[in-house]
């Protein structure tokens, strides 16, 4: 209920409001669109790296044919894109035999199942690698690994789900890398494990002995016993050392190294991206302070009067003011509270847009400084669009008002 | 009873002039002397248009006069700064206009209470106690736009009695009522203002309503400005 002080300028300042309940509105919601997607490019784009360079599966580098090094880390460790080309099992050899090398997990790929990725490499890769510090891959109970000499596959936790596939399961791979039911295979595989979920892209692949791949009825048996990449970990000065002797002085293969370098290049590529949402959010921010204008001054034009009688009840300039302004503040925080659901959607939205996609897993709302400094900017900006409409409550001349109403 | 004699209002060489049109100075009010005591209900007759709203206006402290000095209860109101204007009005005058002026998106019983907030003692109590003493206790929730003329004004009168102010100034507070309303407004009126020992000074074009008033004037015996004015 009312109260004297402070309390009289909340009152009136909501009540007002309540007065232009619609225009009110439409001013909140331009806010926090503005405030969700400024929230949104920033934080999903950092979120995006992040999850990224953490979803590398524990690899320094990637071997692969000569071409984009790009390609090689998105077609090797995030199962995307085609796969440029093969290298030979000897190039493999070379390179796991090669000192300082210290884990080198062949790759090859060229098939799926209802669009998943098939994903060829040796059993050993389960039991050795940690995909992140002193986490090794899981086979959830009941299940075990694949054999590498037999057609049976070790599904990741993503496609299980999806898919619904289960340990005694059978299914026949479909060439190429997308589904197209008229290119069937022959084999048939036997799932013999379903893998935990790691929230990297590995979730998203069936895994099967690399053998399977290279030996699948219908490839090329000329290239039978080619991989498509390999997935290595790297120790002391070997990094320098084969990215001279692949990338700066031979011409047979490309090493991406280091992968986070790689990632990050792929990551300044799409700044122009950030910029143009981040313009988008600045002109939706420009919007919606010019709708606060327009509502206050607008509300200011028929409510001289009100003012008026305020002021003769003895209401302050100071009072009158900080309605408005009050009111300028109450907008924006409404737009600020909206802002945060608007994030909340396009977080979960990019999140599982990102994951159905890549298998990557992201956090969007893991604590980040813009959600403190996004929400102060945004009330800046609503105040500051408050400022010329209080500026005519303050200025507004009580007698006048009085009598050309009266 | 040198207390008793004692003006409660006192003005004195007030003038008050406004850029005209034609960007000369227009005298609006010229008055040389007048004063109210406590309890006094006083009546002022004068034509629309003769500065008797101004006159409230600088009485109420919500114009400042170029020159002269209006005194309420021994303050010297032109000297204080607009804050304590603003304060003085809201403690000590009520003011009752012709089209009642009432907050149209605020209940009766905020009405009154917003004009208690601003001297600074909100009493929901007084508030619902002043309704019902207009007949209008089974009101309190309702707005503005829901209310009869009639009703509209008697809710006005009860916020200018809000803060129990020892001087009420009403500015042809009957001219929207037709007679019957009117009457049963004055009487109200000034009963309520004998109860809480307030002075009342009205002004209206209307003689009937001023006749009703023992002490009484005509605006433009008083108002050096208009009677030039009337003369040229």
């Amino acid at each position: 209920m009312l109260r004297s002080g402070p309390w009289v300028i909340l009152f009136l300042a909501i009540r007002g409001l309540r007065q232009y309940a619609f225009s009110t509105a439409v001013a909140s919601l331009a806010i926090a669109l503005a405030g969700g997607l400024f929230l949104g490019t920033w934080k999903i784009k950092e979120e995006a790296k992040n999850a990224f360079s953490r979803s590398s599966g524990g690899y320094d580098a990637v071997l692969g044919p000569r071409g984009s090094k790009l390609q090689l880390v998105l077609n090797g460790l995030f199962h995307l894109e085609a796969s440029p080309g093969n290298l030979s099992w000897e190039q493999y050899e070379i390179i796991r035999d090669t000192r300082g090398v210290s884990e080198a997990y062949p790759i090859a790929v060229g098939d799926n199942y209802l669009g998943f990725r098939l994903v060829g490499t040796l059993a050993e890769m389960f039991e050795k690698h940690e995909w992140r510090k002193d986490r090794k891959y899981v086979v959830e109970s009941g299940g075990r690994l694949f054999t590498d000499n037999a057609k049976e596959a070790l599904v990741g936790a993503f496609v299980a789900r999806k898919l619904g596939l289960k340990v005694g399961d059978n299914f026949h791979p479909y060439h190429g890398l997308t589904f197209k039911e008229e290119a069937k295979h022959k084999d048939l595989y036997v799932v013999v494990g379903i893998l935990e979920a790691t929230g990297t892209p590995g979730d998203k692949v069936i895994w099967i002995p690399i053998k399977g791949i290279q030996l699948m009825d219908g490839h090329n048996p000329k290239t039978a016993t080619d991989v498509s990449a390999v997935l290595l970990n790297l120790k002391g000065a070997a990094g320098f050392m084969l990215d001279m002797k692949y990338n700066k002085q031979g011409n047979v293969a490309t090493l991406a190294w280091p992968v986070a370098g790689t990632l990050a290049s792929f990551f300044e590529r799409l700044v122009w991206f950030q910029r143009v949402l981040e313009i988008i959010a600045y002109l939706v921010a420009f919007v919606a302070a010019c709708v606060i204008l327009a509502i206050l001054r607008n509300a200011m034009n028929e409510r001289r009067r009100e003012i008026a009688i305020l002021r003769s009840l003895g209401a302050r300039r100071s009072t009158v003011t900080a309605v408005v302004l009050a009111q300028a503040g109450l907008i924006t925080l409404l737009g600020v509270v909206g802002a945060a659901f608007a994030y909340l959607g396009i977080g979960f939205l990019a999140a599982s847009v990102i994951r159905e996609q890549t298998g990557v897993l992201l956090e969007p709302f893991t604590y980040d400084p813009s959600f403190f400094y996004v929400p102060i900017g945004m009330l800046a900006v609503g105040l500051l669009s408050g400022l010329l409409p209080s500026l005519q409550a303050y200025r507004s001349d009580v007698a006048k008002n009085l009598v050309q109403q009266s | 009873m040198l207390d008793e004699i004692m003006p409660f209002l006192e003005v004195s060489h007030l003038r008050k002039s406004f850029v005209s049109p034609d960007g000369g100075k227009s005298l609006v009010v010229d008055v040389e002397s007048f004063s109210l005591t406590a309890g006094d209900l006083f009546g002022m007759r004068g034509e629309s248009g003769s500065g008797k709203t101004t006159f409230l206006h600088l009485l109420a402290g919500i114009l400042r006069p170029d020159e002269g000095s209006v005194i309420i209860d021994g303050t010297e109101v032109s000297e204080l700064n607009e804050a304590a204007r603003d304060h003085l009005r809201a403690s000590a005058i009520g003011y009752v206009f012709q089209s009642f002026n009432l907050l149209q998106g605020f209940t009766c019983l905020e009405n009154i209470m917003l004009a208690m907030s601003f001297a600074g003692k909100v009493d929901e109590t007084r508030a619902k106690e002043l309704l019902d003493r207009v007949g209008l206790s089974h009101r309190l929730a309702h707005y503005p736009r829901q209310l009869s003329i009639g009703q509209q004004q008697r809710v006005a009168l009860a916020r200018a009695l809000a803060n129990r102010p020892k001087l009420v100034l009403a500015d042809e507070p009957t001219g929207n009522l037709d007679p019957g309303n009117a009457r049963k407004a004055l009487a109200l009126l000034r009963e309520l203002c004998s109860d809480a020992g307030s002075a009342l000074l009205l002004v209206s074009h209307d003689e009937n309503v001023i006749g009703g008033f023992e002490e009484n004037l005509d605006w433009s015996d008083l108002n050096r400005a208009f009677a030039e004015a009337m003369n040229d």
